[in-house]
């Protein structure tokens, strides 16, 4: 027989369309599979402390999760990256003039993390901050926020 | 044939297709979305705004894990019991209630698994609890959960489990260490302790064997030491705090070392005023140690006090089995003691010591520490059983000096001795006394002579 | 559209499929497939004749070299992580199990067809003169899939993986004057440990499956230098001596047969080989016997695929391959096995560790080995073959048997024990 009268016959169509169909599943699976369910690596979203842990004034920097917390007596909490957007050295905040300063090539962000110097090609990112249900401040490193967002608590 | 074989092909492409999907829709729908899914409906009942109420229903399923690097292992446990840490779902429905009183065991820099046991790895109930084939390591009952906090507080009270320091002072009075080591000290008689709580042994096991030893491990030489159900509790809570968790830097900092307090207590209870004195208040046998923590490097203390004979040899002071957060403790109460607290300490001291009972008094605490009264007996009695050894029983020690020198007797202690047999056809018995010179100094071995021989009781004199 | 075609035309270079010559080409133009003769003959593709344990066997090695790639995604070969790993493919890594299971079962499936593969081989005398090196190369190709099976079984790095192994390299051990020295360089070490798992580890995904392709490649050449498929047993009598033909024999037996040309038919050259000629006997109607590879033997051998790959799926979906407790040297399980088809070899060993262990498996490769050199007997054909059949059986069913009994007869202790009496474990 030949193709057109073999695929003529449904079974062979069908057939294929379910072979075609199996390899199709079989393929998706696959990439599934190799896309991670886990991660070993720190979390994007952790808890930080109670806000009592956080003074007014300069902020906390915090070693592990590289990101600055900011406590403003009026208006609440804001999480600044301190992750340098050029190639990704840690930056130093100073009190002196609310800056952030990047010691790798001189980058230096302003007080809302936009770029006044230096090759950095974007802004700090600020990150979404809020209040877990026990009460203690939860940073998402997931969700960007514009440098105005506060959290008030 | 041709069409047959095609249609047969075309069949199993159909069956592939479907066993591909069977297997993917499996892999999909693993019990722990179901579960994620009932907590995020039921956050959502509370929740009045309805942008958030959306927002927490159309939370994506993913596998919730704690990298715990310190303590070695990674714990999932909270991708189905999402409660733990949210004050609000304390009435909720397990496995969603809230776990109070965590304090600073958060899951993030805990786990779950080094308390409750478990099987962190696991995303399925059952294989999570511990509770199937090749896991030996099941959830621990609520009776026995509280023994878990001595797997890393090693010293001092626990606060809310009494049962732990009853147990470890239970162990160091009633002689164990004569058959068990633990932590490199101890007999050889019965097993190594250092790491039971590792063994997966059951507590309900451990409880057990504490009243009745011979019933529970069948020909075993253990004598039954008669403990209260009570006592034997605390006992296997002690034994199932007894792991060797490595605990990164995080755990083992400043947090658990306990405070000059805990120092004091410890000069107490090792009598150091018996030797040393605190500007002046208190012994002249060993040096003043009033401000003696400037006056010498942490670290050179530290190992004064593991081992005082490196430092000074010929000294008598004795080596302290203390672990190193109660050495850190001694000399955080060091680095503050006055006179005054030495006048304090020596005042309640029921009777001032002679320097020549310094000698028997040490000998007295090593021979309770290292386990020789759970042979002997705390009243140099013996009467344990001994089956094949001549009388049947560990002999009484109150009678040595009718036949035996001081000397004799040093050299038993130094180099062992099996006992006579009754019969000599019959088995070795059981119990027999070991050889001490690799584990006590010289020195320590004088002292306990020392101790013997003033409680010997003079059977000539009693017959007249 | 002439672009298309132009570039369809660039990639495909052959005849369209409806022709003779396309037909042809289809197989010798193409690397993948040109290990397939252009024409095979219908007998001796039969099912009842091969069962396609070859072809079976393959897809097999296929399947767990796909499969396998897949898993070393998720595995560290170093203790203790490598344990880790094999729970995070059993609870987090989607269909993880699955895959798992797919490779477990058939490396169990490829292990018990390469078997059944010798078995028929064997029982078909296929491995006669002129095919008795490709028997040879057949053996080492037994061996090397027992080694892959091997050093795959450590890598769970469980109670189960650790003691098989190490009961494995101990009867290696035995063996006279190089067995310390083997056991060392296997192990990297005295004892099973790092070392061990990962030289085990590049054994299994790298060196071995690549001997294996190697190997198989020869193999397969080998089969198609000595004319392809052997005939079917009952094919045999059917041949009449008078009527044989051989090609290029030195002296003719018979004259050739030779047909005019016909207008109708298409002919084309198949192939041009240099060299000296290989000996075939055909018989006349077997010119008639054959077909096209295409699509005659490739719609036979999809389907030994399909129903390899379905029921090892099958089999995946309702058994989970087993994982015990992480590896503990210090404890030793009552009884410790080795992996099943090394079994017969332990069983062997608890009566004589150098007998059983040593000599008896040594004279059993190097009998199978020897076996187209020892049997003179030209002759295919069963009635004529009944010392062999009977010592090649009964090799078979002494080697069940032992695997059977240590498998199901030896409880703690290697103690003889039926396998319905409930053997109680000790206390803790």
């Amino acid at each position: 027989m030949n193709r057109r009268n073999f695929l003529k016959w449904g079974w062979g169509s069908a057939g294929l369309v379910a072979l075609v169909s199996a390899m199709g599943v079989s393929m998706a699976a696959v990439l599934r599979f190799l896309m991670p369910s886990v991660f070993y690596e720190p979390p994007q979203a952790f808890k930080i402390g109670t806000p009592g842990d956080f003074p007014f004034g300069p902020p906390t920097f915090l070693v592990d999760e590289k990101v600055f917390v900011f406590h403003d007596r009026e208006k609440g909490f804001s999480v600044a990256s301190a992750v340098c957007t050029h190639l990704g050295c840690t930056v130093n905040h100073f009190s002196s003039d609310q800056k952030f300063h990047c010691p790798c090539h001189g980058s230096v962000f302003a007080a809302d993390g936009t770029v006044q110097h230096g090759p950095a090609p974007r802004a700090l990112d600020w990150f979404e901050v809020t209040e877990a249900r026990d009460g203690q401040l939860r940073v998402d490193k997931n969700k960007t926020v514009p440098p105005t967002y506060r959290l008030m608590v | 044939m041709e069409r047959r074989l095609q249609q047969i092909f075309f069949a199993l492409s159909f069956l592939s297709l479907a066993l591909i999907v069977v297997a993917a829709w499996q892999a999909n729908t693993p019990s722990w979305k179901t579960y994620q899914h009932r907590f995020y409906e039921l956050e959502a009942q509370g929740e009045p705004n309805a942008i958030t109420k959306a927002a927490m229903l159309a939370t994506p399923p993913e596998i919730h894990q704690q990298m715990l690097t310190g303590l070695q292992r990674v714990d999932r446990c909270t991708t189905c019991h999402l409660g733990v840490e949210d004050p609000t779902m304390k009435d909720a429905p397990e496995p969603f209630r809230y776990h109070a009183g965590l304090g600073p065991h958060v899951p993030a820099r805990f786990g779950c698994t080094i308390c409750h046991g478990g099987q962190g790895l696991a995303t399925d109930k059952a294989s999570a609890h511990g509770s199937v084939d090749f896991w030996p390591n099941p959830l621990l009952s609520k009776e026995y959960i509280r023994a878990s906090c001595g797997r890393c507080h090693k010293e001092g009270e626990v606060p809310g489990v009494p049962e732990l320091t009853e147990g470890r002072h239970l162990f160091e009075t009633q002689g164990c260490r004569g058959c068990h080591k633990l932590n490199g000290v101890g007999g050889s008689i019965g097993p190594d302790l250092t790491a039971e709580g590792a063994n997966h042994r059951s507590p309900d096991w451990l409880e057990r064997h504490f009243l009745a030893p011979n019933v529970v491990s069948t020909g075993s030489a253990m004598p039954n030491f008669h403990f209260s159900k009570d006592q034997a509790r605390a006992l296997t809570y002690y034994m199932l705090s007894l792991t060797s968790e490595d605990m990164g830097s995080y755990y083992s900092s400043v947090r658990l070392i306990p405070g000059p307090e805990y120092g004091r207590q410890l000069f107490v209870e090792k009598n150091c005023i018996t030797c040393h004195n605190i500007g002046g208040v208190g012994a002249k046998t060993g040096p003043d140690l009033q401000g003696i923590t400037r006056q010498h490097s942490p670290e050179w203390l530290d190992e004064q006090l593991v081992n005082p004979e490196l430092v000074y040899p010929g000294s008598s002071m004795p080596a302290y089995d203390l672990e190193s957060n109660e050495r850190k403790a001694l000399l955080a109460f060091l680095s503050s003691a006055t006179p005054s607290d030495a006048e304090a300490i020596v005042s309640q001291r029921p009777t001032k010591l002679a320097p020549e009972d310094i000698a028997i008094e040490a000998g007295k605490q090593d021979f309770s520490r290292f386990g020789c009264v759970g042979c002997h007996g705390t009243e140099l009695q013996g009467g344990v059983a001994n089956p094949n050894a001549q009388g049947g029983e560990v002999p009484s020690l109150l009678h040595l000096s009718d036949d035996y020198t001081k000397d004799e007797v040093i050299a038993i202690i130094q180099n062992g001795r099996t006992p006579p047999l009754d019969n000599a056809k019959g088995p070795m018995p059981p119990l027999y006394m070991p050889a001490w010179k690799k584990v006590l100094s010289q020195e320590d071995i004088n002292r306990v002579a020392d101790y013997l021989w003033s409680k010997q009781q003079k059977k000539k004199e009693e017959a007249w | 559209m002439n672009l298309i075609r132009e570039i369809y035309q660039s990639i495909v270079r052959r005849d369209p499929l409806s022709t003779d010559k396309g037909k042809s080409e289809l197989v010798f133009l193409n690397v993948w497939l040109h290990i397939h003769p252009a024409k095979v003959k219908r007998e001796h593709m039969k099912f009842t004749h091969t069962f396609y344990l070859g072809f079976i066997t393959f897809f097999l090695f296929v399947i767990l070299v796909t499969t396998g790639i897949a898993l070393m995604c998720y595995y560290r070969p170093y203790p203790p992580a490598a344990y880790q790993d094999m729970k995070d493919l059993q609870f987090v890594v989607f269909m993880g199990p699955f895959l798992r299971a797919m490779h477990r079962w058939s490396a169990h499936a490829m292990v018990v067809c390469v078997f059944l593969h010798m078995c028929r081989v064997f029982y078909t005398g296929s491995y006669k003169k002129p095919r008795q090196f490709n028997w040879v190369v057949g053996v080492v190709l037994l061996l090397l899939t027992l080694g892959l099976s091997f050093t795959g079984y450590l890598l769970p790095w469980d109670q189960l993986a650790y003691w098989a192994i190490t009961v494995g390299t101990n009867i290696g051990s035995y063996a006279p004057l190089v067995g310390g020295q083997l056991r060392e360089l296997l192990l990297g070490g005295h004892t099973v440990g790092e070392a061990a798992l990962l030289r085990f580890y590049v054994l299994h995904v790298a060196v071995l499956p690549v001997a294996v392709l190697l190997l198989t490649a020869v193999h397969l050449w080998r089969v198609r230098k000595d004319g392809g498929l052997s005939r079917p047993l009952w094919k045999l009598q059917t041949v009449k001596k008078e009527q044989l033909v051989t090609i290029g024999a030195p002296q003719e037996t018979a004259p050739l047969l030779v047909q005019p040309a016909v207008a109708t038919k298409t002919y084309g050259l198949m192939e041009v080989v240099t060299g000296k000629p290989i000996f075939e006997t055909i018989a006349p109607e077997e010119e008639e016997d054959a077909v096209f590879s295409f699509p005659y033997a490739f719609v036979r051998e999809a389907l030994a695929l399909m129903a390899t790959v379905t029921a090892i799926m099958t089999i995946s979906i309702l058994f989970h391959a087993p994982l015990e407790e992480l590896a503990n040297p210090a404890k030793t399980p009552n009884p410790a096995k080795a992996p099943w088809y090394f079994l017969g070899l332990q069983e062997l060993v608890s009566h004589s560790a150098l007998l059983g262990g040593v000599v008896a498996p040594a004279l059993m490769v190097l009998a199978l080995l020897a076996i187209p050199y020892i049997d003179r007997n030209p002759s295919r054909q069963l009635t004529t073959r009944k010392w062999a059949l009977g010592l090649f059986t009964a090799f078979v069913v002494v080697n069940l048997v032992l695997i059977v009994v240590g498998t199901f007869f030896r409880g703690p202790g290697w103690a003889l024990v039926p396998p319905w009496v409930h053997v109680v474990g000790g206390a803790e």
